[in-house]
């Protein structure tokens, strides 16, 4: 090769100095130089910077050498897979490697050089080796999880508990992969009927993007961090091929250092990435995953109910034991006690009869100290009776006598009474009779006969003595009685006399 | 007396400490009714968090799709 580009260098020398070409003639004669220089394909290293493929399958790539430290690009070129190339290349690379034709791969693919006048240089590939690229990721590989190992944070997420049912998920994935609806709909319609919270933290899930957005969906997870049981990060139906980017020392330090326990379920069909080495639970598809968390609620379910059963089991147990020694006792107790009230009712009949004599004995006394005390009462009762009876008496004749004593001295006051009154009556009587005589002495004086007698008349008007002048008028009839006869005048005149 | 937010692991370690004194023949027979409770109350509880809806954890669910 050397020799030839000496040759070519050699040829371009003899263009004579002052000639002006046309661009078109110089990129000719660069052309004509680079096809003479590389007759053949050449094997070159080199990572892919860009890669797209056009509606006709041609895949059009822009490759690259970094500096060791992969910090700086030192050299870039663009190149081509056309379309019948890459219809055989890219299966048969992403069959042998299980990774994705992609950006961000080391490559060692066959190339030819070439240049055009208008698009200048590329590389044509021809051919690619999938096992530099899988030795390339191997290395990588290993050497992430050496640092992850050389830093002791490799199993840090492993060494989290899981809790015993874990139903509070943080699912990260992408919203619109089928992988992650299969996923939400196997758990929420799970025949056993458990109960699954599941909140959704979308994410981009492949390409070089990846790593910073399911760090993210971490960073948002991780302000629940108190409220989750665990974090589930699912991706499926996509494309079987790019994982690349779960061996990411990043990602997969962050995942060592996250709280929550992480269970991948990132459809990796062959080795496990970085990720799924990292996470507390490899499993391979969302499917899985699913699966894996019913299966745990259910093993709780299961050994609850054993736990159950077994304490019942116990308790009928206990049961049936503590009765079967109670009809142990009973059977050794039933006999013994009937012994023992045996005796006792042969100690018991004599002091029944005993106490049946002293009870009646007692009675017997009681009554005859009652028999006695009512005597005593009765002769008391008499006696007091007797007592009463003569004070009465006693009373009864102090009585008669004093009433007969008042009558006494009442008859003597009214005989008293009386010699003094009969005193006074003939006294009375001698009196009136000495003081009628006196009166008749008087009366004889004053006989209205011997008072006629001697002259003088009585006018009578109307039956009664006239003595009075005003009780007349003239012509009224007057009876005159005299001494030996009466006369009857009429009234003739009236003299007033003063 | 077991509250709603009694931890499956609680409730399990509870279980199974109750089951162990049974076993042990530490449990007299009186205090068996009491027992037997305690565990139907425990397994209620685990039961009902398994397959029911909590609303707390769905209010909790909301608000963050809130934020």
């Amino acid at each position: 090769m050397a020799v030839k580009l000496q040759n070519d260098s050699q040829c371009l020398t003899l263009l004579p100095m002052n000639e002006r070409l046309k661009l078109s003639e110089l990129n000719g004669l660069v052309k004509k130089a680079v096809s003479e220089s590389f007759t053949a394909p050449i094997w070159v290293i080199a990572e892919i910077s860009e890669l797209k493929t056009n509606r006709s399958g041609h895949c059009y790539l822009v490759l690259i050498e970094k500096d060791p430290n992969g910090d700086t690009v030192v050299a870039q070129a663009r190149a081509t897979i056309w379309s019948y190339t890459f219809r055989m290349l890219k299966p048969y690379f992403e069959t042998t490697t299980g990774q994705q034709l992609i950006e961000g791969l080391k490559v060692l693919v066959s190339v030819s050089v070439e240049f055009h006048e208008l698009y200048g240089y590329s590389l044509n590939i021809r051919d690619i080796d999938p096992t530099y690229t899988l030795g390339d990721m191997a290395r990588r590989r290993i050497e992430i999880i050496a640092r992850l190992k050389a830093d002791g944070v490799a199993d840090m997420n492993k060494e989290l508990e899981l809790p015993l049912v874990p139903q509070k998920i943080a699912v990260i994935s992408s919203p619109t992969a089928a992988g992650y609806q299969d996923f939400v709909d196997q758990l929420v319609k799970n025949q056993q009927g458990f109960k699954f919270h599941l909140k959704l933290f979308p994410a981009i899930m492949q390409g070089n993007q990846a790593e910073t957005s399911i760090i993210g969906a971490l960073e948002q997870i991780y302000l629940y961090e108190d409220f989750f049981d665990a974090v589930v990060i699912i991706r499926g139906g996509g494309s079987q091929a790019d994982l690349s980017c779960f061996d990411n020392y990043n990602l997969a330090y962050f995942i060592t250092q996250f709280p929550l326990p992480v269970i991948t379920g990132i459809g990796h069909e062959k080795d496990d990435s970085i990720v799924d080495l990292v996470a507390h639970t490899r499993l391979k598809t969302p499917t899985a995953v699913a699966e894996f968390l019913i299966g745990v609620a259910a093993n709780f379910e299961v050994k609850l109910d054993g736990l159950k059963d077994g304490f019942m089991n116990g308790v009928d147990e206990r049961l049936s034991e503590a009765s079967k020694n109670i009809d142990q006792l009973a059977r050794v107790l039933t006999p013994l006690t009937r012994e023992k009230l045996a005796k006792k009712r042969g100690q018991l009949n004599p002091m029944v009869w005993k106490i049946d004599n002293s009870v009646k004995r007692y009675i017997k006394l009681r009554n005859i100290q009652l028999e006695r005390k009512e005597e005593f009462i009765r002769h008391d009762f008499l006696f007091f009776l007797q007592r009463r009876f003569r004070h009465l008496e006693k009373i009864s004749r102090q009585l008669t006598g004093s009433l007969l004593k008042v009558n006494v001295t009442k008859f003597e006051q009214l005989e008293r009474k009386w010699q003094r009154t009969e005193k006074l009556a003939r006294k009375k009587t001698s009196e009136s009779r000495h003081y009628l005589d006196l009166s008749f002495q008087v009366a004889m004086l004053t006989d209205p006969y011997k008072i006629l007698a001697r002259g003088y008349s009585i006018t009578t008007f109307g039956g009664h003595a006239l003595k009075n002048i005003e009780n007349i008028d003239i012509n009224a009839v007057i009876h005159t009685r005299l001494s030996k006869g009466s006369l009857i005048s009429e009234v003739k005149i009236i003299n007033l006399e003063n | 007396m077991g509250k709603k937010n009694l931890s499956y692991k609680e409730a399990i370690t509870e279980i199974e400490e109750i089951l162990g004194q049974l076993e042990n023949n530490e449990l007299d027979v009186d205090e068996l009714s009491e027992k037997v409770k305690r565990v139907s109350v425990l397994v209620t509880l685990c039961k009902e968090k398994l397959h029911n809806t909590e609303q707390e954890i769905d209010k909790i669910l909301k608000e963050m799709d809130n934020n």
